[in-house]
């Protein structure tokens, strides 16, 4: 098992090495002057001179990437052109709301999906399973930003009481009920489009599950449906629902760059769609790379999880 | 023609609306009722009634005349962007499965970096770097689409590539871009195919979320994300028509080709069915 970790971390360093160049690329790609989006105003030839000779702007791009590499990895992504606050520690003081709303969309999205997905399994080719598969179709099609404003719309005009405020932060520490209750519209809106998928991954899997011999021999001991479905079939049938379950909690940046927007929830998303019209290079650099590696992380994890949770894979064979 | 409709509901429901959205976006200048940018203050914010069948907005503008000639966006987006990673993937990974060795381990590795980025992140990265224009937004949604394409066709030249017919088209002297060409491009078709439908669905999806946080092509031109972001401001009024009719065409569009591509991977690829 160390070793196939290992392997695994092995692997993923000329990959990560690529993802870097990718990301500093691109950057240098971007139309318009860093330096001159970091000075503002100023339009002294002399000060942008120093400040290009200060960030190493007048370096060959290799030499700007090494460094730029070099400070990465002691943590260092630049400053904001703007607000010249350090980018990780921009990054870290969002990492919590982020967190919040994704543990939150990931929890709503998997209980609602094992339900739902298990009762349609169950009841193949019901009237029920044929709602479920019509309605997970069109969540996969249903814009979340569309299904944001509906909410918005839903819970601010028609329904009364306001239950739901329309956006806005308040941190968890201060007031829990009114974090709580800030935190249902946009964590329902992201959990939406993951819902689909795992509503399908748990039905399928059940499936494949329920025409397997050990699923037969229960029931031919007499075993009762309840302990066939729950202690027999779901338990083998939720190892490929970790994959995705863990996939996307690697991807909870992406989804939160539309909902943090819309819901102004104060997370990294949010922060990354604010410095792209400005020009903050060094914001939309750091948030990218943060999201590739939390992503590429989640992915070794799953790796992992699998080889542990289902004895048949060896660890020699299991690197996709 | 009827049997084939009632073995392939699906496929026929979802290439019906596919085939009205394309003619929507070919002949738009000609069926919109309004011109999509004309303003006519006069005539702001008015709710749909029979003039105006999906209302106007905060302009005077006809939303159906905009989600009509937003189709054009979004659909030109849908098919240019797969066109390139179709392209793309499909020479890389034709190459990379045919060749072998070490042009196979490089172009996995840049597969597998691009695979480690969460799609959208490196579809907004891309156009945030080459500027809010919709030609960077095709690029860009292009470029992400490359992986499933890639690792699809090198997949299935692998299972191919030892096959007898291989081997005896390789004995005969077929140049290898023949072999390539005539032998193993028509077995990954089908799969590409559905990969393909089911790709146009999310571009078409991005591209919205692109225009939505102001990436894609700038007012005054039509764009369903770009429209639904500006409508926003009117929710508040509860103004709902100015965002539902391009929610709706968004949802349409995106549903038809994800609809398509499930029943054409059904029909096309049993394999697949069985694994779905």
């Amino acid at each position: 098992m160390t070793q196939y970790i290992l392997r695994r971390l092995l692997l993923m360093i000329p990959v990560a090495f690529l993802v870097t160049v990718g990301i500093f690329v691109l950057v240098r790609l971007a139309p318009g002057d860093p330096v001159l989006a970091y000075l503002g105003e100023e339009k002294d030839p002399v000060s942008i001179a120093a400040v290009r000779r200060e960030f190493g702007l007048d370096q060959p791009l290799p030499v700007q990437y090494v460094a730029w590499l070099s400070h990465a990895l002691r943590g260092d992504l630049g400053r904001s052109f703007h607000t010249k606050q350090p980018v990780i520690e921009a990054i870290t003081e969002r990492l919590p709301a982020t967190f919040e709303l994704g543990a939150a969309a990931i929890l709503i999205s998997v209980t609602l999906a094992l339900l739902v997905g298990t009762l349609s399994a169950v009841k193949r080719n019901s009237a029920v399973d044929l709602l479920t598969s019509s309605v997970t179709l069109m969540g996969v099609s249903f814009p979340n930003f569309f299904l944001a404003l509906l909410l918005i719309l839903l819970f601010s005009y028609v329904v009364p009481g306001r239950i739901f405020p329309p956006g806005g932060y308040v941190p968890l520490t201060q007031d829990v009920a009114d974090n709580l209750r800030r935190l249902v519209l946009p964590a329902v809106t992201l959990a939406t489009a993951s819902l689909a998928v795992n509503l399908r991954q748990v039905r399928s899997s059940l499936i494949d599950a329920f025409g397997q011999d050990y699923i037969r021999t229960a029931r031919a001991k007499g075993l009762a449906e309840r302990p066939v479905i729950f202690r027999h079939a779901l338990k083998n049938a939720l190892i490929p629902v970790v994959t995705i379950i863990g996939i996307q909690t690697g991807a909870i940046i992406e989804g939160a760059f539309i909902t943090e927007t819309i819901f102004f929830w104060p997370g990294v998303g949010r922060l990354a769609v604010q410095a792209i019209p400005s020009g903050d290079y060094p914001i939309v650099q750091g948030v990218v790379l943060v999201s590739a590696l939390s992503f590429m992380l989640s992915t070794l994890v799953v790796d992992v999880l699998y080889a542990f949770l289902d004895p048949r894979i060896s660890y020699g064979s299991a690197r996709s | 023609m009827r049997s084939f409709a009632r073995r392939n509901p699906r496929m026929v429901v979802g290439g019906a609306v596919v085939v009205l959205l394309l003619f929507t976006a070919a002949f738009a200048p000609f069926i919109a009722p309004y011109d999509p940018i004309k303003v006519d203050v006069a005539r702001a914010l008015l709710p749909p009634t029979g003039q105006h069948l999906l209302g106007t907005d905060d302009l005077g503008r006809d939303v159906l005349s905009r989600v009509m000639w937003g189709s054009r966006v979004s659909l030109s987006v849908g098919v240019i962007s797969v066109s390139i990673g179709f392209l793309l993937g499909v020479s890389l990974g034709l190459a990379a499965g045919y060749l072998g060795g070490t042009f196979d381990l490089l172009a996995m590795r840049v597969i597998d970096a691009l695979l480690a980025f969460p799609a959208l992140v490196l579809a907004i990265a891309i156009t945030a770097a080459l500027g809010p224009q919709i030609q960077n937004a095709m690029i860009a949604i292009g470029i992400v689409a490359v992986p499933a394409y890639a690792r699809l066709t090198r997949g299935q030249v692998l299972s191919v590539r030892a096959r007898e017919f291989i081997v005896a088209a390789r004995a005969i002297g077929v140049p290898p871009l023949g072999i390539v060409a005539r032998h193993i491009f028509p077995n990954v078709t089908n799969a590409l195919v559905v990969q393909a439908t089911l790709g146009t669905a999310f571009a078409i999806l991005a591209e919205a979320a692109l225009s939505f946080l102001g990436l894609g092509p700038q007012p005054p031109y039509p764009s369903w994300g770009q429209d639904i972001n500006y409508s926003q401001r009117y929710l508040a009024n509860f103004k709902w028509w100015m965002s539902a009719g391009p929610g709706m065409a968004i949802f349409i569009a995106v549903f038809a080709f994800n609809f398509l591509g499930d029943a054409l991977r059904d029909a096309l690829d049993p394999r697949l069915r069985r694994s779905a």
